[in-house]
């Protein structure tokens, strides 16, 4: 009766708190729409590139677009002008322009990765079109296509998207709303001021911990649901699987937030101890996109935190279908994280 | 049932670098508003804290309401109400949710309404609790000490910070109470208010009781219960060679002497007559009964808000 009164007032208040409910709920589902839409589709996106048009157009420079048509590009034809004053705003990536019996190509120095691989692109348009003048035959080009790497059936942007957001959402459950809250609470008194009531404090914390669950559970159903009906993105796994590895990333993140919670006497340092910890796994785990470029080090430092080893093991089930049989160290590492600050939350938590 | 709200034997608590209480003894008799006087750093709040539960004394001898914090805690919580010096709540949180949400963590409550009454609250019933200004923030927290009906009320410090209106009207809440037959126990670094609410007060320093008594007790105990004063402009000038002159020892505070004296009647006319030869610049003679703020100078050597 205590318990659920506890959890119902925090369910009032929080329902008040416009601020959280908006970066709680909305926003998750703000970003899978945004990003999903952004990267639609299962096709290459189009490097985009400025063609100059020369008042006359030369054998080389009909060969050099036909070539360039059968590349991932998209031509964007404007008149000398127009092309300059696209250029001189920043918006163009590469430019080029027929120069006699040549070419000139601009690549923006803003744009660098960008404008390096589209010029690498128009290099071997160029050098396959001369080819062709010369009278040889086409060479043929490698098909090319983007995929997921690793997950046979994920087919879009937003299915990789949606299982990095889940395991976003329990980190911030887990660092802010438990963790920074409970700092605040003590900080603030809040925990004194209980204390001289005859309420069990197990109560309190009880009634918060299952508030925050609760959270959890339906902002992952929003996104679910949000996924589906939107980019036809499905669980291609056991829903018990998934519940498994849902339950284990839950019970680390909040152990993690009362263990960091016990290491600071302010907000602010509490929120300098906890940035510590989650910029290098927002970044670095593969929330918003996978590691496999990064330095072979890095990967496998991030591995030993716990955010990383939790969404491959979700994407492995929500993504692939797959079992977890292939993951159980990196859950394991989920695991030991979770005992480990579990330990330290009940050795060293302080009322006041 | 004893007589006692609350009886104090050699309380002690030392922290890391201070002894904060250092043998405490006191005696609260039940339906009195009983004073803990002294400046900041005194080891009030923490004697309060021990009292209330909050922090464990290193050793020493307690009773409240007759019982101990070892073997009745949770009773000594539900008959006790405590106002904390600073009391912080969700900012979205209306008075009477707060009032509502504290009752229930107690076998028995008083209602909401009648609470916020008490306090002078009822048309913020429903506001939320950070529209509140400080004097309404000060009165919700003395109504969520009421909660419980408790039979000990601890107020750490209620009126500071609050402007002369809210604090007098919070001085009347204190007095409703008090006249309810609660026994109150409240801190507080203001002379004012001490002689304002208390039956009885004890005059803290250095972690130690260093005298108790009724305000009138106090001042009486004073061997000098009047105090002549001479008032400058500016800053009163040094005093030592005039003092000896006159063969008492002159306090100077400010753009004041302040010379205590068994016997103004025979002081003054010597103290004008000497004045006038040594061409002491003052402005003003005033002569006034002793107050607790003379009591307390007189028992640390130092004004109680330095």
């Amino acid at each position: 009766m205590l318990l659920w009164r506890q959890f119902a007032m925090e369910w009032k208040l929080y329902s008040r708190d416009r601020a959280a409910m908006f970066w709680t709920f909305a926003f998750p589902i703000l970003m899978l729409l945004g990003f999903g839409v952004i990267f639609r589709g299962g096709d290459a996106p189009r490097l985009s590139v400025v063609w100059v048009k020369p008042s006359q157009m030369a054998p080389k420079d009909e060969a050099l677009l036909k070539t360039l048509e059968q590349f991932p590009t998209k031509l964007i034809t404007l008149s000398p002008s127009e092309a300059e004053s696209r250029w001189s705003k920043g918006e163009t990536a590469v430019q080029i322009e027929p120069i006699n019996d040549s070419f000139r190509m601009k690549v923006n120095s803003y744009l660098v990765a960008q404008g390096q691989m589209t010029a690498q692109v128009v290099q071997q348009a160029f050098l396959i079109s001369q080819s062709q003048l010369q009278g040889q035959p086409m060479p043929k080009l490698i098909p090319v296509s983007m995929e997921s790497p690793g997950h046979a059936k994920a087919t879009n942007y937003a299915a990789f998207l949606l299982p990095g957001l889940l395991g976003m959402n329990l980190m911030s459950m887990g660092l802010f709303a438990v963790g920074m809250v409970n700092v605040s609470y003590r900080e603030k008194g809040k925990f004194r001021r209980l204390a001289v009531t005859p309420l069990p404090k197990w109560i309190f914390l009880l009634g918060q911990v299952m508030h925050r669950l609760t959270v959890t559970l339906i902002q992952t159903i929003f996104l679910l649901i949000v996924g589906r009906l939107v980019f036809g993105i499905e669980n291609q796994g056991s829903y018990l699987l998934l519940t498994v590895v849902m339950v284990l990333g839950t019970a680390c993140f909040m152990a993690m937030g009362f263990a960091l919670s016990s290491f600071a006497d302010t907000s602010e340092t509490y929120a300098a101890i906890s940035n510590l910890l989650f910029f290098p796994m927002m970044f670095l785990s593969g929330v918003y996109f996978t590691l496999d470029a990064a330095p072979k080090w890095l990967q496998q430092a991030v591995i030993a935190l716990p955010l990383s080893p939790f969404l491959k093991a979700l994407r492995a089930v929500f993504n692939d279908g797959a079992a977890l049989t292939t993951h159980l160290l990196g859950l394991g590492i989920v695991v030991i994280w979770t005992a480990l600050c579990f330990g330290l939350a009940v050795k060293r938590f302080r009322w006041a | 049932m004893s007589d006692l709200a609350l009886r104090i034997r050699g309380l002690k608590k030392q922290y890391p670098n201070v002894l904060a209480v250092a043998g405490v003894d006191l005696d609260v008799k039940r339906g009195e508003v009983f004073g803990l006087l002294g400046p900041n750093g005194a080891g009030k709040t923490t004697t309060l804290e021990m009292i209330e539960g909050l922090t464990e004394a290193d050793s020493g001898e307690m009773e409240i309401l007759g019982l101990n914090w070892k073997q009745n805690a949770s009773e000594i919580r539900a008959r006790i109400g405590v106002q904390l010096q600073s009391t912080s709540l969700f900012n979205k949180i209306t008075p009477r949710e707060a009032l509502t949400l504290y009752g229930g963590y107690y076998p028995k409550a008083r209602t909401a309404d009648e609470l916020l009454e008490l306090v002078q609250l009822t048309d913020k019933a429903d506001a939320y609790h950070i529209t509140l200004s400080g004097g309404q923030m000060q009165r919700l927290a003395l109504a969520m000490a009421l909660v419980n009906d408790p039979e000990l009320v601890f107020l750490d410090e209620p009126t500071t910070g609050l402007d002369p209106q809210a604090r007098q009207s919070l001085w009347a809440v204190v007095r409703k109470i008090k006249s309810e037959g609660r026994t109150v126990i409240l801190t507080t670094h203001y002379m004012d208010e001490a002689e304002a609410l208390c039956d009885r007060l004890a005059i803290m320093d250095h972690g130690q009781v260093l005298t108790s008594g009724t305000p009138a007790e106090l001042i009486s105990q004073l061997a000098l219960p009047s105090v002549v004063e001479l008032s400058f402009e500016g800053r009163a000038p040094a005093a030592e060679s005039f003092a000896t002159l006159l063969g008492t020892p002159i306090d100077v505070r400010g753009d004041l002497w302040e010379i205590p004296t068994p016997d103004p009647k025979t002081l003054l006319p010597r103290l004008l007559e000497g004045a006038e030869t040594h061409e002491i610049p003052y402005q003003q003679v005033h002569v006034r009964r002793a107050t607790l703020e003379d009591v307390f100078l007189h028992k640390t050597g130092r004004s109680l808000r330095e």
